[in-house]
Formats: C-alpha cells, structure tokens, sequence
C-alpha cells in the first residue's frame, strides 16, 4: 500500500514540475494527426498499427525523462521496481501522471502476474472526439469502429517498457469513444529480456 | 588534467559518445583503433563487474556500480535502469579523496562524482539528446575512427549541444583542473 501512496505522490510531485502545454491544443493536434492518417493510410488497422509505431518513438523517449526526474521526487526506481505490480503502478500513477496530468488505476492482474489493465477514467486525447456511428455510411462509420483512437498509448508503454529490459504487448480493450464506460489498455509481458553485448560491440 | 575521458555506452556495448580530455602521443589512426579496442575493455569490465556484484549483492540492496579504482586513476560510473552508461575516467582526485572533504558536515554532494554523472545524464544528456526530433536510439552515428563513411540520415551527437555543454559543465567543477 505504502507504494502505492508513494507511487501516486511521485507522480504529483513530477506533474507539478512538468512544463505545460494546452490541453485543447494538445488533443487537437492529436485528433489532426489521426485524421490526417485516416486520410492517408485508409484502413483503420493500418492506422492503428501507425499510431502504435509513432507511440514506440514517443515511449523510448519518456522513459529517460522520467528516469531523469524520478530522482527529483524522492523515488529510486531502481530499487522499486521489484516486479511487474510495481512497474505497473510507475507506469499508471507516475508515468501518466508526468505526462499527460492524469491518474490511471491499475488491475485486473492475471493469476501468472504477468498481465495487467490499466484504467483511465478520463482520456484527454480524446477529448472533443466522436467516432462515426456503426452504419454511418456517409463517414464510413462501419469501417472505422476498427479503429483504436488511442492507440498512441500503446505504442508509448510498449516503447518505454522495452527500454527498461521488459518486452510487452499493449491493446486496448475498453474505449469510452465506443461507449464502454472506462478506457482500459491491457498490457501482457512477453518477456524480460537479458542484457547482454549486441551486434555494434562485437563488430566495433 | 583530471578528468581524463568520458563515455557514452548503450545497453548493448555500443559507444554513443566518447571524449578524451588529455592528448596522447601516438599517430591519430593508429590511437583511433587503440581507443575503439579500449573502450569495447571498458564496457566489458563494466558489463562484468556489474554482473558479479549484482550476484554477490544481498537481499533488496542496490547494486549499482560506482567506481572502480587503481593506483593511477579511478573509473567513475553511472547506470540508468534504461541501459546507459556512464563512464569518466579521472585521476585520484585529491579534492575528492581528502579526509576533509568526507568529513561528516562537509558539503560534498555538489562536487561528486556521482552527482556530477547524474547531472550529465538528467540535465545534458536528456535535455539535448533525447529531446531531439532527431534522436532515434537504435541509429546513433559515433564517429570515432576518422575517414569512416558517415552513413546518410544517421543520428550524430555532434549534432546537438551535448558536447558544449558537457566541457561548460565539466570545466565548472572544481575537479576539473
């Protein structure tokens, strides 16, 4: 429980420290970059494999940024991770928190621990956001129920937790855009990779 | 001179940055192979090192790696759970290893090592590479063997500010003569 506490605080302590942008320009910019995509690519599960790949980018980034500050707010990560309910509460209550100003809840833990469901009550990416109704065919509503509006996140765990030695597979199973009552994002370790030299230091 | 050089190494071994702060005599080309070959026994030791105290450390204890130390010079260290390493290669300093600077009461967080490594990641290292647009992990140009071809749309830490800011923030301490 004491984690937990200190996880969330963590995370407070970082939000406040974190330089703002605007949260209406931030999810416009982010709605413009997924229409632009569905514009380009057509097929929602194209688009949805995009924005995975655009979030993987985003995610290997964030994590030495909040490495970085980690420090700042009192928590040596290194000894607090000890396994993966501790990664995932860092991931929902500092990682999200840092970034994005919002809390997420973690649960739904399988019985091997090696899954687990993030909970966001609210999305600020998909503020302002209406996916066309199923049937809609002016909009092409049938097709885009495929598509994972938030499928940025994604991409940004699945980044972040591969920097730090853990391989995983994010998808979102709960969207509110599709009138479920809570965003959930399930994310499943595959493995936890072993360090060791690459390629570059053998031929260097 | 008291710091002697500084590295740069992913999780994988592979240099990301490297500086030396003192010239040597030998030829260019041939000092080029000589450092490649060095740092690659660096990071081996490191790896090593890192690898046996993890499994000689106890319980919940951190096994992070600080220094390790010869008669000549200590190799300072600095890991990141995201796999950077880095390392600064220093002289014995005598600000640092005089009685009085560890005495209990003195001051000196600000001058060391440990902090100063740290500030290299979180404040220059963060702030001017990682923050890049152009910044992509996996595809980071290292320069070191002079006259090798630059392949095209690779990420050069050359590019960035890391290293001014690295030699204005070096030259700042007090160690560093």
């Amino acid at each position: 429980m004491s984690s937990k506490m200190q996880a969330s605080q963590a995370g407070q302590a970082l939000w406040s420290k974190m330089p703002k942008a605007n949260a209406e320009l931030f999810a416009l910019t982010y709605g413009s970059l997924v229409t632009e995509l569905v514009r380009d690519y057509e097929d929602p599960i194209e688009v949805n494999a995009q924005l995975d790949r655009i979030g993987h980018s985003i995610g290997v980034r964030c994590v030495d940024e909040l490495l970085s500050k980690a420090d700042v707010a009192g928590m040596g990560l290194a000894t607090q991770c000890q396994n993966l309910r501790d990664t995932a509460e860092v991931v929902a209550k500092v990682g999200f928190k840092m970034f994005l100003g919002v809390q997420a809840e973690v649960g739904g833990f399988s019985q091997d621990q090696r899954s687990f469901s993030i909970y966001l009550q609210d999305n600020p990416l998909a503020t302002f956001v209406e996916l066309p109704a199923a049937g809609d065919e002016q909009y092409n509503g049938d097709d885009l129920r495929k598509l994972k509006y938030s499928n940025l996140y994604c991409g940004v765990i699945r980044g972040a937790l591969e920097q730090v030695n853990l391989k995983v597979e994010c998808n979102i199973v709960r969207d509110t855009l599709k009138g479920d009552e809570v965003n959930e994002i399930r994310v499943e370790l595959k493995e936890v990779l072993a360090d060791g030299a690459g390629d570059d230091y053998k031929e260097e | 001179m008291t710091v002697h050089a500084i590295h740069i190494f992913d999780r994988k071994g592979k240099t990301l940055f490297t500086k030396r702060y003192t010239s040597s005599k030998q030829s260019s080309t041939q000092d080029a192979e000589q450092l490649s070959e060095q740092r690659k026994l660096i990071f081996g030791m490191l790896f090593s090192l890192r690898e046996l105290v993890g499994s000689l450390t106890p319980g919940n204890g951190s096994p992070a790696l600080k220094s390790v130390r010869t008669g000549a010079g200590t190799l300072h260290c600095f890991e990141t759970i995201s796999g950077l390493r880095i390392a600064m290669y220093t002289n014995n300093n005598p600000i640092m290893n005089t009685i009085g600077a560890r005495a209990p009461g003195a001051d000196n967080t600000k001058t060391s090592f440990q902090t100063a490594l740290k500030y290299i990641y979180s404040d220059i290292w963060v702030e001017c590479v990682v923050r890049s647009p152009l910044y992509r992990p996996e595809d980071i140009q290292v320069d070191p063997v002079e006259g090798k071809e630059n392949k095209s749309g690779r990420f050069d830490i050359k590019s960035t500010n890391f290293e001014s800011k690295l030699d204005a923030y070096l030259a700042s301490m007090p160690w560093f003569r």
